[in-house]
């Protein structure tokens, strides 16, 4: 079934997104958060994502090295807070410089003119 | 179910038994937090307490807990690649079919094999013992075809794909072999040569013994009616042959004419073997029959082949000028 000229290009802004989604994350947890604190600056800086992608993204990156986490209690129920492992600001790092690199490229090629 | 807090609490329940068991508490723990925290967030931003709808508004967004429990997970592993996907339901089915075609047509026809329920003879009785043995059974077919790939999945994992591609074979199918055209085309001309004079061979070959004369003997409505026919086919065989001895590889428009004349001799043979004697006596008639029909298998199978190497050459597109 072919979508619609707006249902493609929601489609395709959605799979744009989901390529920034882990250094959007790892961005904004270079100060510990738990998930739903997290989700909140995301979405504060432009950046909304929804509930059901981000916690389970939170575990997969952990399980990948990424971030570390621990329970803690401040103020209200126990919660798990996530900040960048030692090899996660190490890729984080990484990331930016070829996100800077690809911004750039892209700035170039979509300000072309035809 | 008034307390969205219980809501929430069976949405939980529900993702984390779709999870490894070592991860549910601990996963458990964190989503239900994060949604009650959600739903008190949800509750300020309306300015109304958290109730049912709400809470359902917000776990329907969240996404079903199957698909929520599959986020949870690490990527899994492809059992069938989309590429083998066709070729695979085509073996299983295909497989499940063959057995069906074979089992069903005997069991509707064949013995009964029990006489412990009166209706076994009868064509639904029938069809039932069929199911329940030989219909059911050839499911076997498609589960065993999973086994192997499965297997040959987790050994490729093991092995790890990452080898990078080498050619197995150069092959270059359009390419002839000059000198096999050469001796084809001198042995096919001798041949022919040989099958038009046979009619005469009482003329040119007279010191034959007459019993061997008798058999070779052809019926003569066969040469008037339908023997003159394959002069044409041969002339045509040459020609393209000829053309691609000169040209040194097949082409797509040499392909195409021999696929004319594969089925040109097909529909030849199967006209000289259907519609009537070809020999005046019998018992030659029968053998060279006999002799016809395998060389309609072996120009059917050629016929295949050329259909398959024309097909599987890459066509340039049609560009509109």
């Amino acid at each position: 079934m072919v979508e619609g000229p707006v249902g493609q290009t929601v489609k395709l802004e959605q799979d744009l997104r989901k390529g920034v989604l882990v250094l959007a994350v790892l961005s904004q947890l270079r100060t510990q958060q738990y998930g739903y604190s997290l989700r909140q600056a995301l979405a504060e800086r432009g950046m909304p994502i929804e509930e059901g992608t981000l916690y389970p993204l939170l575990r997969r990156l952990e399980s990948q090295g990424l971030l570390a986490s621990q329970w803690q209690v401040d103020e209200g129920p126990p919660r798990r807070y996530y900040q960048l492992s030692t090899h996660g600001a190490e890729v984080y790092r990484e990331l930016t410089g070829a996100w800077q690199s690809l911004t750039s490229v892209m700035n170039r090629l979509v300000d072309e003119e035809g | 179910m008034d307390d969205p807090r219980a809501v929430i609490e069976t949405y939980v329940g529900d993702v984390v038994r779709h999870l490894p068991r070592r991860q549910r508490h601990d996963v458990g723990f964190e989503l239900r937090s994060l949604l009650n925290e959600d739903l008190d967030g949800r509750a300020a931003d309306s300015g109304r307490p958290a109730d049912t709808s709400m809470a359902l508004a917000m776990l329907t967004a969240f996404g079903h807990p199957q698909e929520v429990a599959d986020r949870y997970r690490p990527a899994g592993f492809t059992v069938i690649r989309p590429a083998d996907a066709p070729r695979f339901a085509r073996l299983a089915l295909g497989g499940l079919v063959l057995q069906w075609a074979i089992t069903l047509p005997a069991a509707l026809t064949g013995p009964v094999r029990t006489d412990e329920w009166i209706y076994a003879a009868t064509w639904w009785g029938r069809l039932t013992t069929w199911w329940f043995t030989w219909g059911l059974g050839s499911f076997w077919w498609p589960g065993f075809l999973i086994t192997l790939t499965l297997i040959s999945s987790a050994l490729s994992r093991r092995r790890g794909e990452t080898k990078s591609w080498t050619p197995r074979r150069t092959v270059d199918r359009d390419h002839v072999n000059r000198l096999a055209i050469v001796l084809g085309l001198a042995f096919g001309m001798a041949g022919a040569a040989f099958m038009t004079a046979l009619p005469w061979l009482a003329v040119w070959a007279p010191g034959l013994p007459q019993p061997l004369l008798d058999a070779l003997a052809f019926d003569p409505r066969f040469l008037q009616e339908r023997a003159v026919w394959v002069l044409p086919l041969w002339a045509a065989g040459f020609g393209v042959h000829t053309a691609v001895l000169l040209a040194g590889r097949w082409d797509r428009r040499t392909r195409l004419v021999s696929l004319a004349l594969g089925l040109g001799w097909l529909a030849l043979l199967s006209w000289w073997v259907a519609a009537g004697p070809i020999f005046a006596t019998e018992a030659a008639d029968d053998t060279a029959k006999l002799c016809l029909l395998l060389i309609a298998v072996l120009v059917a199978v050629d016929l295949v082949a050329t259909l398959r190497r024309t097909t599987a050459s890459i066509r340039p597109p049609v560009v509109q000028a």
